[in-house]
């Protein structure tokens, strides 16, 4: 995850890139570094600096590393023809290279040629068996043929060796996501707390998945990871107040009739996050606010 | 009893001088031949799962609280199973990593050449001092020392009068040995190949050792007491609200 003091960075220098000023070749060198996804910018400024032959050479030996991540930026933006002139002056340069390999079925990919970039990662792969990035891209592969089950289970393949990689983890749950199986959803996304247990994300994520599941003690597991939230991102998150408030109208309906065992911790929970709510749409959207106070009245009165 | 000597200038410019940079440049040489002998290595498979093993291990106990006690418990039993568990190392697997390091070729190939980048050079350069720099004052320690130092550091000096705080620059050779080491991590970036006091080290007390890794990872998850943090969280947020909105 970028810090924000390198994200606030990383935008001044791409606002003076914008703007005429200089410092391209920084704003490149730090968009590498923290491997964000600013894919239309890297190859405007990419390319200018690479067709300029002067510039070119007063790189030096990186102008081969930015070769390799205007071919990455080209394929984004689906300018193939430019990552292909990438590749061949990079092929040219190292012609028994891995690193290239992969970059020449990463293209093979982008075109669509689908069995033909498969067959190049599994022959790289066999040369290196503990490559993580080919089996995420064969992974990728799949997944955008539509053969989700086939990606699950070379993910689960990748993870059953690779098991501290929390993106890949990520990754699996949102696909369990998708296919509504929750359950392991809920499984990989306590991976996600466990490895990074301050990232307000994951217990949002989760507890949504636990609120999707119901059942009163998933419900009450929900609130607390949406008050978690609550707590991880100061207030701020709007997603985790409607969240307790859901969660509590949903507990109150279950519990209605049955003894209540569990007393409950914060009664005034949901009532502060309405207020939130309310506070926080008044400030940013006040036209929808008679919208929020009438859905927010209905789930009280279901209570 | 303490007689001033006075030392030749000469000595600083000829003797000392000479040898700090001679050493820098044998240890910058060395840096540059080690990148080149330097073979890629292809990561052992079972060595990288353990690794990985063990990282998933640390984050369930460093973050045990965060996650509900029945998904904690199943975790654990994942990992310290009797039967099956990852981090369960049956008796007789345990191998001696020793026997296994001989065993294979390609790190017994490693071993061999990095200590021999190692030995080599500082064997020329101990001789070479000792040839042409012995039978003389070379410095003064600022700091007095008592009488067991004489043999260490007088060595070519065979007057037994001299105080002991002025040396022959066979000490002011192990003083660079063993103090280039921050200037060298200043010019060539960290991780360089002249870090010998650390090499040797790591060498007496045997570096990787998985299976021992893994044994410990177990006990550690075994011990752990899970208390759920997330009910407190409740009340936390209430704060932060009840702030938020007043």
């Amino acid at each position: 995850m970028v810090t924000k003091t390198e994200e606030s960075q990383l935008n001044k220098l791409e606002n003076q890139v914008d703007n005429g000023g200089g410092g391209a070749w920084e704003y490149l060198c730090l968009a590498r570094k923290l491997k964000v996804r600013r894919s239309d910018k890297v190859l405007k400024y990419g390319l200018s600096i690479l067709n300029d032959s002067r510039k070119r050479s007063s790189q030096g030996s990186d102008e081969w590393t930015l070769y390799e991540q205007v071919a990455v930026a080209a394929m984004d933006c689906h300018a193939l023809d430019v990552a292909k002139d990438c590749i061949n002056a990079l092929q040219k340069k190292f012609p028994e290279s891995k690193r290239v390999g992969r970059l020449e079925a990463m293209l093979l990919e982008a075109k669509g040629s689908w069995e033909d970039a498969e067959a190049a990662y599994s022959s790289l792969l066999e040369e290196n068996p503990f490559d993580q990035v080919i089996h995420k891209r064969r992974v990728a592969v799949a997944k955008a043929q539509g053969n989700i089950s086939v990606a699950i289970e070379w993910l689960n393949k990748y993870l059953e060796i690779f098991m501290a990689d929390h993106d890949a983890w990520r990754e699996l749950a949102e696909i369990y996501v998708s296919l509504q199986m929750y359950k392991q959803a809920a499984f990989c996304y306590e991976e996600l707390i466990l490895s990074q247990p301050t990232v307000p994300l994951h217990h949002l994520a989760y507890a949504d998945v636990l609120y999707t599941l119901g059942g009163l003690e998933n419900l009450q597991t929900a609130k607390k990871y949406y008050s978690s939230t609550i707590d991880l991102s100061g207030g701020k998150n709007n997603r985790a107040l409607f969240g307790i408030c859901l969660c509590s109208s949903a507990i109150s309906q279950l519990a209605r009739g049955r003894n209540r065992e569990d007393k409950d911790s914060s009664p005034d929970l949901p009532s502060l996050a309405s207020a939130a709510l309310e506070k926080e749409y008044k400030l940013q959207a006040s036209d929808k606010l008679s919208v929020l106070t009438s859905t927010l009245k209905c789930l009280r009165v279901s209570s | 009893m303490a007689e001033d000597l006075v030392l030749d200038t000469a000595i600083r410019d000829w003797v000392l001088i000479p040898l700090s940079i001679v050493m820098v440049l044998i240890g910058v040489l060395r840096y540059f031949v080690s990148k080149l002998m330097r073979s890629t290595q292809v990561p052992d498979g079972k060595i990288v799962k353990e690794g990985q093993v063990i990282v998933r291990a640390r984050n369930l106990r460093a973050a045990a609280n965060f996650i509900p006690p029945k998904s904690f418990r199943a975790r654990r039993a994942y990992f310290s199973n009797e039967e099956n568990g990852l981090l369960h190392v049956p008796k007789g697997q345990a191998q001696n990593p020793q026997a296994q390091m001989f065993s294979d070729p390609n790190m017994a190939m490693d071993m061999m050449k990095k200590n021999l980048s190692m030995i080599i050079p500082q064997t020329l350069t101990f001789a070479w001092v000792n040839f042409f720099f012995s039978g003389f004052v070379a410095a003064k320690i600022p700091f007095p020392l008592t009488q067991r130092f004489r043999s260490m550091l007088q060595n070519g000096i065979d007057l037994s009068t001299v105080d002991v705080s002025y040396v022959s620059s066979r000490s002011w050779y192990f003083l660079n040995l063993f103090g280039l080491r921050g200037l060298f991590s200043l010019i060539l970036g960290e991780d360089n190949a002249t870090d010998d006091a650390q090499r040797m080290m790591q060498m007496s007390g045997f570096g990787f050792d998985p299976t021992k890794n893994l044994g410990a990872e177990k006990d550690g998850l075994d011990i752990v007491q899970h208390e759920w943090a997330l009910p407190k969280f409740e009340q936390r947020a209430e704060a932060v609200l009840r702030k938020l909105v007043s």
